[in-house]
């Protein structure tokens, strides 16, 4: 079943059309990596998908259903989370808090709230710091909070903007494993990345963007030996002979 | 002894001492001082629902406390309704002007948003100067109202002594911050500070920010308009520079800020911290340096700001949690 249907998808800001009638489609558990140069709109899907824009044109189904126009936070609640490639904490507040803010989307109750999101940190090895403020954590367990607030309100679709910029290589494989877990779980995953050995670690298809078009999509051998991609973004060296 | 148990006692014994206060205190002019003391954390509080934990900067919430004020003075002037009932009535119609004023304002962030309200304020202000009557509702302009003391009691909410009113403040104090309080602690206390510190962020966890923060407001400014039915019936006498002046905004936002905004004993200390500040500047320095409170609130504004960005709350808690820990013998829990 498709869980995530991108249609023709258009969006410009002014005189820019940041993305050209993108096309793409996610099956339920499947794990699809969005790459491309920076700047090549990846972002800005993310965020039609999520519901921050509406789109200029062109139609995203979540579930069958049409959610141009629909708020994040309705999303959200229909099982839509999402992660910033700039990581957004709230700062000031403790671990815990962060994460609790995500798990009062499915209950009302504080309690209940607090004993999910200790589960969800215990899960991603963050309970020890439930208690530290967010703002005082490494970009690598930012990173993981980000995803830890995300998982918190139980989603079925999980956008995961870049969650790997900026690890150290240990890093990037603790997260690998996170995601194949999370993905294990039921969760299916759409990723943004440009740590290509992840996303060919991770991705069961790829989809690859240039000025937001679409220019390749296929298995993760199949788009590393094609010429478009290597020439607009993986350079030579990736060259698979 | 544990550390539970001293706190439980320390906030026993400050609320004896505050309740017993009165009997003690019996020169009305300190009592005064007191229930405006209580009346500014009480408002401060209030405020602090939005202006703390939504993360915006309301400065014309004087407005609020002016339509509770004009709405229980006015319905008990011509139609002989009690204080109490005008007092809700006032409250509920503050709400309903907070929901329309915040529909517009909320979208707009930081500077922008501060500047509309003052102008709310500011424009509230002068309507009510200008207006003597309001369809059928006489606000007799600039000249304001003045309630006779004639039906002196419980009922009418009007006394000749000041201990009943310290004693309503008070309670009425104790209200708001348990509000606060359970607030805190609930889901749109959650959901108000995370809208507040990351809107983006708390959107995509299923945060409605805006809808978040018009709750907020209707429950900050139904309180607020409360205060201001105290205040009419406290002084008997109102008008709208004294109910609706942009000082009394500023200086709900200087306690806040200076106590710490975003936390519950923020407002009270910043009150208690402030407040005395303001009457004895006013009552020794009133005829050769008017206004000079606002300077001295200036001042200890930017001295917070650069060396306790989160308010005067925050080492307060920090020396009274040490105390507590110097007197109860070392039981920290392991976990």
């Amino acid at each position: 079943m498709k869980i995530l249907e991108v249609r023709d998808l258009v969006k410009s800001f002014g005189g820019l059309r940041a993305v050209d009638h993108l096309s793409l489609a996610l099956d339920q558990g499947q794990i699809l990596g969005l790459i491309g140069p920076n700047g090549a709109g990846k972002s800005t899907a993310f965020n039609c998908i999520a519901g921050v824009y509406p789109p200029t044109t062109g139609e995203i189904y979540f579930y069958e259903e049409k959610t141009n126009n629909q708020k994040p936070w309705d999303l959200c609640k229909k099982g839509l989370a999402r992660t910033f490639q700039i990581v957004k904490p709230f700062a000031s507040k403790s671990v815990l808090y962060n994460v609790m803010v995500g798990s009062f989307a499915t209950t009302d109750k504080r309690s209940e709230a607090r004993e999910k999101a200790v589960e969800i940190l215990e899960s991603l090895h963050l309970a020890d710091k439930k208690e530290t403020r967010a703002g005082n954590l490494t970009i690598a367990d930012r990173k993981r909070l980000e995803i830890a607030r995300a998982l918190a309100t139980e989603p079925k679709l999980l956008l995961l903007d870049e969650v790997m910029a900026g690890l150290r290589p240990t890093e990037v494989d603790e997260m690998v494993t996170i995601i194949r877990n999370l993905r294990e779980k039921g969760i299916t995953i759409f990723v943004i990345e440009h740590i290509m050995r992840a996303i060919m670690a991770l991705s069961d298809w790829v989809v690859v963007i240039h000025y937001g078009k679409k220019i390749s999509e296929g298995t993760p051998e199949e788009v590393a030996s094609d010429e478009k991609v290597i020439k607009a973004y993986l350079g030579e060296d990736y060259a698979v002979s | 002894m544990t550390k539970e148990k001293l706190q439980k006692i320390s906030t026993g014994l400050l609320l004896v001492v505050i309740f017993g206060l009165p009997l003690v205190l019996r020169s009305p002019t300190y009592l005064h001082i007191l229930i405006l003391l209580y009346l500014y954390a009480y408002l401060t509080t209030s405020w602090n629902l939005v202006g703390g934990f939504a993360g915006v900067l309301p400065l014309g919430h004087a407005a609020f406390f002016g339509i509770g004020a004009y709405t229980s003075t006015v319905l008990y002037l011509q139609y002989g309704i009690s204080p109490w009932l005008g007092m809700v009535l006032g409250g509920i119609i503050a709400s309903i002007v907070g929901l329309i004023i915040g529909l517009p304002t909320f979208k707009m962030r930081g500077a922008y948003f501060a500047l509309a309200t003052i102008a709310f304020g500011e424009g509230m202000r002068v309507m009510v100067e200008n207006i003597d009557y309001l369809g059928p509702f006489n606000l007799n302009g600039p000249r304001g109202l003045q309630i006779p003391p004639l039906n002196v009691g419980l009922t009418n909410l009007m006394f000749t002594n000041k201990e009943p009113y310290y004693y309503i403040i008070l309670i009425m104090l104790i209200g708001v911050l348990a509000v606060t309080y359970f607030v805190s602690r609930s889901k749109l206390g959650f959901y108000l500070n995370a809208g507040g510190e990351e809107p983006e962020a708390a959107m995509s966890l299923g945060v409605n920010v805006a809808r978040c923060k018009l709750v907020a407001m209707a429950i900050s400014t139904f309180l607020t308009a409360l205060a201001g039915a105290f205040y009419a019936q406290l002084t008997l006498f109102i008008h709208p520079k004294s109910v609706i002046s942009l000082d009394l905004s500023f200086e709900i936002a200087f306690i806040a800020l200076i106590g710490g905004r975003g936390s519950i004993a923020g407002p009270v200390l910043g009150a208690l911290l402030l407040r005395p500040v303001s009457d004895f500047s006013r009552i020794y320095f009133g005829a050769t340096l008017p206004g000079l409170h606002l300077i001295i609130f200036g001042t200890v504004l930017i001295l917070v700001m650069i060396y306790q960005p989160r308010g005067l709350q925050e080492p307060l808690t920090r020396a009274y949690h040490g105390i507590l820990n110097r007197l109860a013998p070392v039981s920290v829990k392991e976990e």
